[in-house]
């Protein structure tokens, strides 16, 4: 059977600008501009949102701490001409997917080696690089309509209905 | 404001909220059909954003009508028979396909983009407030709505063909959004509202633009049906009885 799913795209989300962006969760779309989209209304529930980053699933390249250390990153022979890469990591168990800087390099494998040793001695447990160019950004002036706080938009809580309040009088009242 | 102007401000700002309700409603008919989840979820965030814009202009009717603002606009919603309602016929269409929906949506918001820039400074701050309040949302609406019309009117010949035939049907309707509201005039004379026909001329522009970019064929010269906002079609009808049957169920019930 054939995969009518459209690509997926990972979303890493930016809640205030002084803070890194992190991974949020993946949606599907069929080109970036939709992915963005996407992940705003999967992704930007809550009031905090300054800034979204999606990237094709399949342009990231990901190492867990077991490849990092067990030498799987080593075997590369590819080499094409040096590009910059994003470099995602998970530096404790519970942590979320974080935006830790850039590094050079020339191939993908070697982009994770390099993003291995930033990370200094510590091992992280999972890392991610993407190559700056696949990533797409939310625009800086499209913030306002895009992550207008939803503070302001009480009707979209169920507790605006006050449908649990009334539905606990109900039983109340039907003696349950 | 004298009370002429008043009551006149009312009845146009009911039929934009008529117009945002009724819309929200047939959106809110794809909760859990759209084609996909992710634009399921996105959808059905448009359809509440449309509810709740819809929320705002009937508490200023209350508020313009010396009204109750949390009980009157459920008495507008709830308990107004159908040739009460001033929304446009456009939106009391049935859902149809999704080409049918993305277009009318993208039809709605170019729309109503164009009338809330200029209600954006508006003599009346509650309604200026209100207005730059929705064009935040209607922003995004339109950025979402854009993408899907040129994707699916550029896409395979199917999807072309599906727009085409949903900008055929609904392209006449559209053009009843800026026929002159009634009240409007008096408004207009005192500079407390935009002439419709001003926004039209620039609405049409700007949407046909849009769409001639996008491939499709604007449907040539077809005489607009001239009846107002209080005329419906057969469609409004069966949607009230589903949306007010448990308000009529208990007319009197409290949450």
């Amino acid at each position: 059977m054939s995969d009518t799913q459209w690509p997926r795209y990972e979303v890493f989300q930016q809640e205030t600008p002084d803070r890194p962006h992190r991974h949020a969760g993946s949606v599907h779309a069929p080109d970036a501009e939709i992915a963005l989209l996407n992940g705003r209304d999967v992704f930007v529930r809550r009031p905090e949102c300054s800034s979204l980053w999606v990237a094709p699933a399949g342009a990231i390249s990901r190492a867990t701490a077991e490849e990092i250390t067990g030498g799987a990153l080593e075997m590369d022979s590819t080499t094409g001409e040096a590009v910059d890469y994003l470099v995602f990591a998970k530096l404790d168990a519970r942590g979320m997917l974080t935006h830790l800087g850039q590094v050079r390099a020339t191939s993908k494998v070697q982009a994770l080696q390099e993003a291995a040793r930033a990370c200094g001695p510590q091992t992280p447990f999972v890392l991610w690089v993407v190559p700056a160019a696949q990533l797409t950004r939310s625009e800086p002036d499209q913030a306002e309509p895009l992550f207008a706080p939803a503070l302001d938009k009480p009707y979209r809580d169920q507790a605006f209905y006050h449908i649990q309040t009334a539905l606990r009088r109900l039983r109340q009242e039907a003696g349950d | 404001m004298n009370p002429g102007l008043r009551a006149s401000l009312a009845d146009v700002l009911l039929a934009l909220a008529d117009d945002e309700l009724i819309l929200a409603h047939r959106d809110s008919e794809w909760t859990g059909h759209a084609p996909i989840l992710e634009e399921d979820i996105a959808f059905a965030n448009i359809a509440l954003d449309e509810l709740g814009h819809a929320g705002l202009w009937y508490r200023l009717v209350a508020d313009l009508r010396g009204e109750d603002a949390e009980r009157y606009p459920d008495r507008l919603v709830f308990h107004r028979p159908a040739g009460a309602f001033r929304n446009v016929r456009l939106v009391e269409q049935p859902k149809g396909d999704w080409a049918f929906t993305v277009l009318r949506q993208f039809l709605f918001d170019s729309a109503e983009q164009v009338r809330l820039k200029a209600l954006a400074d508006h003599p009346q701050a509650s309604v200026a407030h209100t207005a730059a309040k929705i064009l935040t949302e209607e922003r995004y609406h339109l950025r979402h709505l854009q993408a899907w019309v040129t994707r699916l009117a550029l896409g395979t010949p199917e999807s072309g063909r599906r727009m085409q035939a949903a900008l055929d049907q609904l392209w006449p309707l559209a053009r009843q959004l800026f026929q002159p509201l009634s009240g409007e005039a008096i408004l207009v004379e005192a500079g407390a509202w935009p002439a419709s026909s001003a926004l039209a001329t620039q609405w049409q522009a700007a949407a046909m633009d849009f769409l001639i970019e996008c491939g499709l064929t604007i449907p040539g010269q077809i005489l607009p049906d001239e009846s107002g906002r209080q005329i419906h079609s057969a469609h409004l009808e069966p949607l009230l009885s589903e949306m007010q049957s448990v308000a009529r169920l208990e007319p009197q019930g409290e949450w």
